[in-house]
């Protein structure tokens, strides 16, 4: 347990821009801790949240006006069944070392956001995490099989298993994605995927925009499911190549990024046929990785790229909303357009087979005109996207960042219905509070603690 | 405009019995709208009277139907609202049935990956009773298909959970928890689903061994029926023609999915994938089957419920399930059709509470009473 000053501001962030306190970290070694920590909780009215790395970044593990910060990181136990393709994972065990310890079996765990070489299975499953390769394999609900949960009063449930469809409403599907606020996730049941015989990276630049999200459109169309297509513009590509030095072209609008996997076979004819698409689209060119080496340093330049911004402005802003795929264009142009509004500059790189945008705004958060500048704009462009029938986060989640944006999206009566959802749960409201619905959801909810965001809460 | 005329009795009940209101029959409407919808549920809740709900009417037989005093049917809020090809999205009314959203979507080269062999049952249904495609060792269960749900829970109120797109993660997931919920939190009457381009080339290779089917990696489906074995490929011409090679059976180009085995009693075992094979072995003599290889999904049907008290000690015991998906009345000899209770009762009331407060849809349906 923590108590120091300096301890307890590090556990008051997460990595978003905003800050909370906390009142003490623990670091629980069983269930049953947790289940000891959820009772004292409760018996002081103290509010719990669950972190795991603290990469999330909606604000989803902050204590936001005091609170146990409830760190996994000591439950960190693997357990892999290979027969059954699926692995009991402690919540504190971080996403790629999962893959890595599952390797010699041939298997891997599929979503791998870009954080995975720090962010853990409980935070994965607590705010649904995507990443790259969700357009072919789904984002990690679809990977999630069983889950033990530490619910209110301390009481323990295992949900779910191996078998598929248990009997009864699919506890374990609600809880994934629900940011920590019906209870705590301590163990989850994942499904494993065989490693795939083959792969081809490809990378194919484009003089317009359009021609990159045109071929995204296509390829799909022909029939084709890619593992992943994403895509990185002029900026960004730019910024990324400053800093890698992977020869990527800055001089284009675009840069797509392909990769299919599979049976040798099917992986030739489909990078074979992505590159024709490409090329009727406008690609200038085309390249495809030779070796691991040249896929990695790809992969490294995509996933390094919020990085790769810190060479530009001490900060940034990334946001993550959704859009149907067939509005892509119109999107990013209006995401430009605001940017150009309030003279900020924007970076994009972004999910382009699932629609999911990553507009990146760099800036200096001394500055505290540029800091309302950004916020202002950034909830514009998740207007935008809404106005296009898109939705609100496609993979961050909601957290405190984007709860009272709730209210854009859905209705009184929607919202009062998962805030019915999360009394069921958690009636005392001691797990994560003040995340991922506005005060007030509940319809007729004149009683209960008003818990406010405290002053500063959005540096 | 409501639409009302008596059923007969038990005519929803697909054998079970169904005693009905005053006059023989449970009432049965059919709304054209959500509103009306609405309207209906909220009175039923006022009046305290029992909903059942039925699209296609090929599952009532699932569950533990409850002996209802109306009957909600969905038909009339069917057809396909919103589906632009490029999004892999396409937004349905529940009463849909899944034959006609398929063969729409399929002259688009895309599919819902809903069950292949429908017959008459709606979106709404497959959703409701948790019904999935056989297709689901490689491209996942119905839950995987929710996108965006309506529905009208028990007292009338009309809610939305998720969206019309992809990949969302804004707010409970509403869409993956009214999947095999039986209309227990509300009818749903309309959703967006995810879809999956079809690729051009398809086959069907016929082996002797299912130990043969694992040269290749992650095959659309390896479906057992009594003892045959086929591997479901698709992808590029040059995939499918290498994989049908490496698997060395009978080849035959297209899929022709087989139809769920037909008998008195169906039941549905569910096992941990590895234990498929097992389980089949341990099925009591004179079972038709159907296996989903690499799901542990095993649809069977028989002429009795002999032996499967059994089979549901040894499925349990190795952490699945045996359901009774329809049986004659009194068939099961006092068997649960769900087995054992499944964890987290209480929690599941608590949560039926507040989405049908008055216990008006399908109350006693889900496992353990609920």
């Amino acid at each position: 347990m923590l108590e120091e000053p300096v301890e307890l501001y590090l556990y008051s962030r997460d990595a978003s821009l905003m800050h909370g306190q906390a009142t003490c970290v623990v670091f629980p070694q069983t269930t049953e801790d947790v289940a000891e920590v959820v009772r004292v909780a409760e018996k002081h009215g103290v509010p719990i949240v669950a972190r795991g790395a603290g990469t999330g970044l909606a604000a989803g593990a902050i204590p936001v006006d005091g609170g146990i910060v409830l760190s996994t990181t000591a439950m960190n136990h693997i357990e892999i069944d290979v027969e059954n393709r699926t692995a009991w994972v402690g919540a504190g065990v971080i996403n790629l070392d999962l893959s890595n310890e599952a390797e010699p079996f041939g298997l891997s765990f599929a979503p791998d956001p870009s954080s995975q070489s720090a962010c853990t299975i409980g935070g994965n499953v607590a705010n649904n995490s995507g990443g790259a390769h969700c357009l072919a394999e789904g984002a990690t609900t679809s990977h999630v099989l069983g889950l033990e949960v530490v619910l209110a009063g301390g009481e323990t449930l295992v949900l779910g298993g191996q078998a598929p469809d248990m009997p009864g409403l699919d506890l374990k599907g609600l809880l994934v994605g629900s940011e920590g606020t019906l209870g705590v996730v301590t163990r989850a049941l994942v499904r494993l995927l065989p490693i795939e015989a083959d792969v081809r990276t490809l990378l194919l630049d484009f003089e317009e925009l359009e021609g990159a999200t045109r071929t995204v459109s296509d390829v799909i169309a022909s029939g084709l499911v890619p593992a992943a297509l994403e895509i990185m513009d002029q900026k960004m590509t730019t910024a990324v190549e400053n800093w890698l030095r992977a020869g990527l072209p800055c001089d284009c609008a675009a840069i797509l990024l392909a990769e299919v996997v599979g049976e040798p076979e099917a992986v030739e004819a489909e990078a074979a046929l992505i590159s024709r698409i490409g090329l009727a689209n406008g690609a200038r060119d085309v390249q495809v990785a030779r070796d691991e080496a040249e896929r990695a340093i790809l992969w490294k330049g995509r996933k390094s790229a919020f990085g790769a911004v810190a060479q530009v402005s001490p900060n940034y802003y990334l946001h993550d909303t959704v859009v149907p795929r067939s509005r892509l264009v119109e999107t990013m142009g209006e995401i430009q357009a605001i940017a150009d509004r309030y003279e900020l500059d924007v970076y994009n790189v972004f999910h382009a087979g699932d629609g999911n945008l990553h507009p990146l705004m760099a800036f200096d958060a001394s500055d505290p005109v540029m800091m309302d500048k950004v916020h202002r704009a950034g909830e514009e462009m998740v207007v935008a996207c809404l106005s296009r029938g898109g939705a609100l986060s496609g993979e961050h989640g909601i957290g405190l960042e984007k709860r009272d944006m709730m209210r854009a999206d859905f209705t009184e009566l929607d919202l009062d219905a998962q805030a019915r959802l999360k009394e069921a749960f958690d009636p005392a409201g001691v797990f994560n509070p003040a995340k991922v619905l506005p005060e007030g959801s509940r319809c007729f909810d004149f009683g209960g603690v008003k818990r406010e965001i405290p002053d500063g809460a959005w540096v | 405009m409501l639409r009302l005329r008596r059923g007969e009795a038990g005519d929803t009940g697909r054998g079970l019995g169904m005693t009905g209101a005053a006059g023989g029959g449970p009432e049965r409407i059919a709304p054209s709208s959500v509103e009306e919808l609405a309207t209906i549920l909220k009175a039923a809740t006022e009046e305290q009277r029992v909903v059942n709900v039925v699209g296609g009417g090929t599952r009532q037989g699932y569950g533990s139907p409850p002996h209802a005093a109306l009957v909600v049917e969905m038909n009339s809020l069917a057809g396909i609202e919103e589906w632009d090809p490029d999004d892999l999205t396409v937004t349905v009314g529940a009463g849909t049935p899944v034959a006609e959203l398929e063969s729409a979507l399929a002259a688009r080269a895309q599919t819902a990956v809903l069950p292949e062999v429908p017959g008459a049952s709606t979106v709404g249904g497959v959703i409701s009773a948790g019904v999935s495609s056989l297709r689901r060792a490689r491209l996942l269960g119905t839950r995987e298909r929710m996108l965006e749900v309506r529905l009208v829970t028990g007292d009338g109120r009309v809610v939305r959970g998720g969206g019309r797109v992809v990949k969302n993660v804004s707010g409970y997931d509403l869409p993956r928890l009214v999947v095999g919920a039986f209309g227990s939190l509300g009818v749903i009457t309309s959703v967006c689903l995810k879809l999956w381009p079809k690729p051009p080339a398809s086959a069907t290779v016929a082996i002797d061994d299912i130990e043969a089917a694992k040269r290749v990696k992650r095959p659309l489906a390896v479906l057992e029926r009594n003892g045959v074995v086929e591997v479901f490929l698709w992808g590029t011409p040059e995939e499918v023609v290498a994989s049908s090679g490496r698997l060395g059976g009978e080849v035959a180009e297209g899929h022709r999915w087989p139809a769920d085995p037909e008998g008195s009693f169906r039941w549905s075992v569910r096992v941990p994938p590895a234990l498929t094979t097992p389980a089949i072995d341990r099925l009591p003599g004179g079972w038709d089957y159907l296996a989903v290889h690499g799901a542990g999904d095993i649809r069977a049907a028989s002429g009795n419920a002999d032996g499967a008290e059994e089979l549901r000690m040894w499925v349990e015991a190795s952490g699945g399930a045996l359901v009774a998906m329809e049986a004659p009345v009194g068939g099961l000899n006092g068997l649960d059709p769900w087995g054992s209770p499944p964890p987290g009762l209480e929690i599941q009331r608590r949560l039926i509470a507040q989405f049908d407060p008055g216990r008006v849809l399908n109350p006693g349906r889900l496992p353990g009473g609920l």
